[in-house]
């Protein structure tokens, strides 16, 4: 709309397109692109209180993947909607124009936003927000892989922030099945050659899995074995995401 | 929404503790179903799934297009449902949107596998005409007619039905034509490639109720639920695809001991739902 | 998996704190409320950190309700509020008058674009982003790229924002920006060519608005001429279908690749570059950049944007009550030339800080 001409011209990217060879993901022993084991993920950082306006709100950057996520609420439902006795959870994940190789529309992703509703609703305790609405609102700054887990975690932690009542912290990890190996917290170029990903999202002080989707094929010991190694790294991300929240809590207010 | 008395609540929790339920059925059981197939002649492939009170209909139409460049040796894939308004008060305008969506997600997710396709319970290599200029799109549709629970397992189903039923006509293509430009091709008309469903996954969901899980739960089991697990189950016992609904968390012990039951009840399933599908393709052929 | 204690550039540098000598180290928000609490308790101004901290202690033990009253005030009588403020020419946030936010800026915040800066103006944060895509030029102007501008405003920068219904100020912010940086010269668009004719180069300038406090044209013009200045342009090359590829490093030691097209020219020569400032017009003060509480109660905005040899490229002032005087737009001109010599030094500062890197 901005440019020179009045209507746009087509545009092209001028990054080669993605090559079909298959790097070297199904050999049994190989190097992560970024150097990780199999099973380390990416080094997490986390912070509360990115952006002002909102109620509550938390930071996350977990290798090139960076996410924003704001809550605002309680606050009133909007007009059309019923009369409740519990609280509402409203949640929407967007993407920026730029956050993927190719450049895209920065438009909803729906799909992620009843994924984070269906992962969160089982942790917050909507009773203690009765006729009002929670609103979650994730943007995905830059997508480097691992994307929905990250939004997760990091709006775990923004609703901590908000002090909005919650059972526990809900942490999400996600493994990819590549070849005969299980990586967790899959980087983008490791997503886009997987055979199966498994997505666990749990709140680890009470052991209880609130969301679980697995995709592809997968055979039981596989599953058991995934299942394993995410809720370990889940109740290691609970311990980061708690302590980025001691930090705030007790950081001077001079 | 089921409106349900405090009383009736407890019949159906007291129930399915005691494993039997409100319609006399076991716990593990499902109910009686019926598979039609060719309901739809203009489409390539199509069934209807009768399952107690919920009724569905799928259908397949394949249409000539181009792969995707990302994977130019595979076909591509459409899956969507829609809620007919008859089937519920409550899918009226646009109240069957979000259902539409959340059901077309997990089919997508149970019946498509991984993103390097592996896993995918419908072959996609064998869509390929021309490899990277010319595939078969299919385009499954789904319509919920009546909603009486268990959609998803349903929806399954039907599709799994409407795509043994589905004939892809024999594509010649025509020699000496290669180049930049799509290549000629000629679609017969009386040759028809039948498809190999063998693959093709069925879904089996358990849902919670109180501290038991019961299958194919009726829309009124479904209101006391705290919990769902969907399992997608290939004929060889592997997992496709599994999501969880609802929003209470479930021990991962539990979830694994869900897997292992929906497993032993898929091959119930398969088996039942293979009979019904022979039986309604040659049903279908006689008359 | 591990803490991290070292994010990438994103978040790093905020805290340059300029400070404010008239009140010591009390540039927080909280504190300048107290400064209000004592402006309408004790009629006073106070000078000195001794009077403040003994306020503070005073306020922390137990006048919780006085508190409560103030904020209560506040929030019902907003412009008295503020006017009570602007009497003793400082502001609830303890600035004077013509004193602009602790400013920031961080270049090359995201990875995935080829040019990327983080501003933050108090607590209004930009985020812009260039990505460069080939396109064929118009038959006009063959030898001549495109930019693209766009300013979006997602849900989670303010309350007023919700999914799917776009705030109104988005579209009025993305034509201002780029009307200005489009006339102002910046970019040469002849650079943008790549084969005359045939291929150049479109910019698509992405700009989103992670936390709105006000300012947000200053912000978001600030954000997108570090994004400029932080861009680099890849290397491309004609393949034999006459599109244009990247030239990846693997390829260019291994097979002889076409000759790069754009060699040398990886960066955009930027003259006279934009900066703004957005100022209030209330009665006689004027009051530069404002929060957004301040925006919502005083509704005069004049925006001045001068380029860095401190020439006028435009000048807004959509309406408003206040109508100004021709001196008042001056004291804003003036105003903004100071602003401008302190955005050109934090610029070259976050230039100079990834050079080093």
């Amino acid at each position: 709309m901005a440019g020179k001409s009045a209507a746009t011209p087509s545009t092209y990217s001028p990054s080669p397109a993605p090559k079909t060879k298959r790097p070297i993901f199904q050999d049994v022993d190989w190097v992560r692109p970024d150097g990780r084991g199999f099973h380390q993920c990416r080094p997490a950082f986390l912070k509360t209180g990115a952006v002002n306006a909102a109620s509550g709100s938390a930071y996350a950057e977990f290798g090139n993947t960076k996410v924003i996520v704001s809550v605002f609420g309680p606050r009133e439902s909007k007009k059309a909607m019923a009369y409740s006795g519990t609280g509402r959870l409203n949640c929407n994940v967007s993407y920026t124009t730029f956050a993927m190789p190719i450049r895209g529309q920065g438009s909803d992703h729906k799909g992620y936003s009843s994924m984070l509703h269906k992962a969160l609703e089982g942790a917050i305790i909507v009773e203690s927000f009765p006729k009002t609405t929670v609103d979650v609102f994730a943007l995905v700054l830059e997508s480097g892989g691992s994307d929905l887990p990250v939004v997760i975690s990091c709006a775990s932690l923004a609703l901590a922030d908000a002090g909005i009542m919650m059972y526990d912290l809900v942490a999400s990890v996600s493994v990819s099945c590549l070849g005969k190996n299980l990586v967790i917290d899959p980087i983008l170029e490791e997503e886009s050659y997987q055979d199966g990903s498994l997505l666990i999202t749990c709140m680890p002080s009470r052991n209880e899995v609130t969301q679980l989707t697995v995709n592809g094929e997968w055979s039981t010991p596989r599953v058991h074995e995934a299942m394993q190694i995410c809720l370990e790294a889940c109740s290691k991300l609970a311990k980061i995401i708690r302590s980025c929240l001691k930090e705030t809590a007790s950081a001077p207010k001079d | 929404m089921v409106g349900l008395s405090v009383g009736e609540k407890h019949f159906i929790q007291g129930g399915i503790a005691q494993d039997l339920r409100t319609d006399g059925r076991r716990r593990l059981t499902y109910r009686p179903f019926n598979v039609e197939t060719g309901v739809i002649p203009q489409a390539n492939g199509s069934a209807r799934v009768r399952l107690g009170g919920t009724d569905v209909i799928a259908s397949v139409k394949a249409e000539l297009g181009k792969p995707s460049p990302s994977q130019p040796d595979k076909g591509k894939v459409n899956i969507y449902v829609d809620c007919s308004p008859t089937a519920a008060p409550m899918f009226e305008g646009r109240g069957g949107e979000e259902l539409s969506t959340e059901l077309s997600g997990a089919l997508q997710h149970c019946l498509l596998g991984g993103k390097s396709g592996a896993g995918a319970g419908i072959d996609l290599s064998s869509l390929v005409v021309v490899e990277g200029k010319v595939c078969w799109d299919l385009y499954i549709d789904g319509l919920v007619v009546s909603s009486d629970g268990n959609l998803l397992d349903a929806l399954g189903a039907a599709i799994k039905a409407a795509l043994t039923n589905t004939g892809i006509p024999k594509v010649e293509v025509a020699v000496g034509a290669s180049g930049d430009g799509l290549p000629e091709v000629d679609i017969s008309d009386d040759e028809y490639l039948q498809f190999d469903t063998s693959g093709v996954p069925v879904i089996v969901t358990l849902t919670k109720v109180g501290r038991h899980y019961i299958v194919d739960a009726t829309l009124e089991e479904e209101s006391q639920m705290s919990s769902a697990v969907s399992v997608s189950v290939s004929g060889q016992g592997r997992i496709c695809g599994l999501i969880k609904r609802g929003g209470a968390g479930l021990d991962p012990s539990v979830i694994l001991d869900m897997i292992s039951v929906a497993k032993h009840v898929s091959e119930q399933l398969m088996n039942k739902l293979d009979s019904e599908i022979s039986a309604a393709e040659a049903f279908e052929e006689e008359s | 998996m591990t803490s991290h204690s070292q994010p990438s550039v994103l978040w790093q540098r905020r805290s340059t704190r300029r400070y404010n000598p008239f009140l010591g180290f009390f540039s927080d928000y909280h504190l300048g409320l107290f400064v209000g609490l004592s402006l309408f308790y004790s009629l006073e101004v106070v000078l000195g950190n001794k009077t403040l901290k003994k306020m503070v202690s005073a306020n922390v033990s137990g006048d919780l309700s006085s508190e409560m009253e103030v904020d209560a005030f506040r929030r019902l009588f907003p412009l008295r509020y503020h006017e009570r403020f602007l009497l003793d020419s400082i502001r609830p946030d303890a600035r004077p008058l013509g004193r602009a936010r602790d400013t920031s800026l961080a270049l090359g915040a995201v990875a995935s674009a080829d040019g990327s800066a983080l501003a933050k103006i108090g607590c209004t944060t930009m985020l812009a982003a260039v990505k460069m895509e080939v396109m064929t030029p118009p038959k006009e102007s063959p030898d001549e790229g495109s930019i693209a501008i766009e300013f979006y405003m997602p849900p989670i920068c303010s309350p007023l924002v919700r999914p799917g219904r776009p705030a109104e100020e988005a579209p009025v912010v993305s034509k201002q920006l780029s009307d200005t940086i489009l006339s102002s010269g910046m970019i040469n668009l002849k650079e943008l060519s790549l084969v005359s004719g045939k291929a150049a180069w479109m910019a698509y300038l992405d700009i989103y608005c992670l936390d709105a406090d006000g300012s947000l044209f200053d912000a978001a013009l600030l954000a997108a001429v570090a994004a400029f200045s932080h861009l680099r342009i890849p290397v491309v090359s004609l393949n034999e279908e006459g599109r244009v590829v990247v030239v990846s490093e693997e390829n260019e030691e291994g097979k002889s690749e076409k000759e790069p097209v754009n060699k040398g020219k990886r960066k955009l020569t930027l003259s006279s570059l934009p900066f703004s400032l957005t100022c209030i017009l209330h009665k006689n003060y004027i009051l530069a950049d404002p929060t957004a509480e301040e925006e919502s109660i005083m509704e005069t905005l004049v925006t001045v944007v001068l380029d860095s040899s401190g020439q006028l490229v435009s000048l807004y002032k959509p309406g408003g009550p206040v109508l100004a005087y021709a001196s008042a737009v001056q004291d804003c001109i003036a105003l903004t030339r100071q602003r401008v010599k302190e955005l050109k030094s934090i610029l070259n500062e976050a230039i100079s800080d990834m050079e080093v890197d």
